[in-house]
């Protein structure tokens, strides 16, 4: 699980662009498949059968797309104009290395050094239309060879495990949920199932919207990373959910409000199972579960999300350990659907 | 080691102003054999000086500084370091930062940040305060003091590499880029005959205020002092930047500098076809310079600049042909000046 899931995050693949991640989950995913579908989005949706038929058809997804930058300007000087492709928060930006295209060129995010800033200046950041991508080129020219207009720009891609469990990666929203299925989709299932791997969630859980429609799932599990601010001067709710404290099961986001049985079973479950769970302290992000929820006649939706510090950035960090209850969860969840 | 190779391994070690020991340490066994002597002081500067085997020879020194901006350790809430600044820190870059704690055995940290649907409106693009941020070690509140007590020092954890069009790019080119060039210049002319002894000084603590450079000066007692040290390349957002890139070695000209040293330099680049540039410096250099030219009954001092984009950040950007530039540069004043 671990191993699926580091190298998932090193692979890029921007909303839009996620061919690289949807390739590496086709390859592995083919022998163990029992249906496979994709769509003109570039969903991958992958029926496996298992031990028995389920009481409802259900689906589990996660989304391979992950928030990163696209190329919108080559200036003169070789530089790069660049906007965001998913909420980026600018304050994680400036200074930090990027790849830049299906060429992986080296870029970073520049700035002017903090000598030759006014005190002001100082105490704002510069605003995404003035910050610029540094990939070395000398010129126009030079810069043109290697990039082009629409490129997208993923974060540098080293995993890092650090402390008592604890992993730094990019992507890790949601590539820790596509490990989660790869994993069952290798493994033996209690009951059959679809897996719908979806593009573009970052930019408005686009993808989702159309993969539940070509499977037309009656239960949904979105399988996902939420926000912790659990860092100090933060207290009491504003934390969201903290890193230690189990699986987040939520109840409600900014853009669904989950199954109530469904939110209660999974929540029985974990307990049963002794893994540790939580849910969120503030109505706060969305998961694909909204698209899913409200496509055609309408889904059974609960979602099952690992708790991420810096969750849009390129050093977010997560517990090891709830990576691989949600692993468990999921399964758990999968032959509770038998009954 | 060529030049970049040896640039590259210097900025991979740690050493922060005031904790440079990791790389002196291995600076001194590189220049062991090359040089006739080795000293060191009290502030850990480390002096190599090769004799020209005339009695009464002239000193001509090489400076350098081989300390590097970073952090220290001030406590720790809730298991996150909390820390001060080695240096000038350029704190907008803070935020999902990735870090190694100087500790036995060294940590992997990353500088948290509240995630952007926390903020208040007014905070929305301002830059975090830095006793607002804290280092993430995946640790409990115990074993994090336990690990990293106060006083432990900390560096970016990046190292140095290539961007294209014969670029570098990483952490402590400030100064290790000029470190290796004044180290490489010494190589070459120890080789050679010359009329002068040369001192190559590697100096700690310039980024806290020249304070290695201040003693080291004095134990040497120079003639001539030739100080190499970074200064800021124009960007497209910093065109007040005073030198450009690919356009070789910047000559400092002022009031700091001795004018027959400048204007030695100036001929000899002329002479040999050296790519320069003159960065004219009407105080204070804000190099080492300025604690040299001070020393004992003053110093005749040269400054010599190399070029680089982003200072004090983890993504500092140099070319390679401005290196080599003021390699060619050096090995041809020490050669020829008569003093």
């Amino acid at each position: 699980m671990l191993d699926t899931m580091e190298t998932l995050c090193c692979l890029d693949g921007v909303s839009g662009s996620e061919d690289e991640v949807r390739d590496y989950i086709l390859e592995r995913a083919m022998p163990f498949a029992d249906e496979i579908r994709t769509d003109p989005m570039g969903n991958l949706m992958i029926f496996k059968k298992g031990a028995a038929v389920p009481s409802r058809r259900v689906m589990l997804c996660a989304h391979m797309d992950e928030v990163g930058l696209m190329v919108t300007g080559i200036t003169d000087e070789g530089y790069l104009h660049f906007d965001a492709c998913g909420g980026i928060d600018r304050r994680v930006l400036i200074g930090k290395r990027v790849f830049v295209g299906a060429m992986r060129t080296k870029g970073v995010v520049g700035s002017k050094a903090i000598h030759l800033t006014t005190a002001e200046q100082r105490k704002t950041l510069p605003k995404l239309s003035d910050m610029y991508i540094d990939i070395g080129a000398p010129d126009k020219t030079a810069a043109e060879a290697l990039v082009s207009l629409g490129d997208t720009v993923a974060f540098d891609d080293a995993v890092i495990r650090f402390g008592d469990g604890f992993i730094k990666t990019k992507a890790i929203d949601d590539r820790v949920g596509c490990a989660t299925m790869l994993e069952l989709i290798e493994s033996q299932l209690p009951c059959d199932c679809w897996f719908a791997f979806t593009v573009q969630e970052e930019v408005g859980c686009r993808g989702a919207m159309i993969a539940a429609r070509s499977i037309e799932p009656e239960t949904a599990l979105i399988l996902e990373t939420t926000t912790a601010a659990d860092i100090p001067g933060v207290e009491g709710a504003a934390r969201v959910c903290c890193l230690g404290q189990g699986v987040v099961i939520p109840f409600m986001d900014k853009g669904t409000i989950y199954d109530k049985t469904l939110y209660a079973t999974l929540g029985r479950l974990a307990e049963e199972n002794n893994i540790p769970w939580q849910t969120k302290t503030r109505i706060a992000g969305g998961t694909d579960a909204g698209a899913v929820q409200r496509s055609g006649r309408g889904v059974q939706v609960a979602a099952l999300s690992v708790p991420v510090r810096n969750i849009h950035s390129s050093a977010s960090v997560a517990k090891i350990s709830e990576c691989e209850d949600q692993y468990r969860l999921a399964r758990l969840f999968l032959q509770e659907m038998t009954k | 080691m060529d030049l970049i190779e040896l640039t590259k391994q210097l900025c991979s070690l740690p050493g922060p102003s005031g904790f440079e020991e990791a790389v002196f340490d291995w600076t001194a066994e590189y220049l062991r054999p090359i040089a006739d002597e080795i000293h060191t002081d009290s502030l850990g500067n480390l002096l190599a000086i090769k004799r020209c085997g005339q009695p009464d020879a002239k000193l001509v020194m090489l400076d350098a500084h081989l300390d590097e901006i970073g952090f220290i350790v001030t406590g720790a809430q809730d298991g996150f370091l909390t820390f001060d600044m080695l240096g000038g820190v350029d704190h907008r870059m803070l935020p999902a930062r990735e870090v190694r704690v100087l500790s036995d055995p060294s940590l992997f940290g990353v500088i948290d940040t509240m995630p952007p649907h926390l903020l208040e409106a007014d905070e929305a693009g301002k830059t975090i305060p830095a006793d607002k941020l804290f280092i993430d070690v995946g640790l409990t509140q115990e074993e994090a003091l336990k690990a990293a007590p106060p006083g432990t020092p900390i560096v970016y954890a990046s190292g140095c590499d290539e961007l294209c069009a014969g670029q570098l790019c990483g952490k402590a080119l400030d100064d290790r880029a000029c470190a290796a060039i004044i180290i490489k210049a010494f190589e070459t002319l120890a080789n050679k005959p010359l009329n002068v002894d040369l001192g190559c000084q590697l100096s700690t603590q310039e980024e806290v205020g020249r304070r290695g450079a201040a003693v080291g000066a004095w134990n040497a007692a120079p003639d001539i002092a030739l100080v190499v040290d970074v200064t800021h390349a124009k960007t497209p957002d910093g065109k007040e930047a005073l030198t450009e890139g690919r356009k070789g070695a910047a000559i400092g000209v002022g009031p700091n500098l001795n004018r027959a040293v400048t204007r030695d330099l100036f001929r000899i680049a002329e002479e040999h076809g050296i790519t320069h540039q003159t960065e004219p410096l009407p105080g204070d250099s804000g190099t080492n310079a300025a604690a040299i030219q001070i020393s004992r009954q003053g110093v005749a001092t040269g400054l010599v600049s190399l070029p680089l984009k982003y200072m004090h950040t983890p993504v500092e950007t140099v070319w390679t042909e401005d290196m080599t530039a003021i390699e060619e540069l050096l090995i041809a004043y020490v050669e020829e000046v008569e003093v």
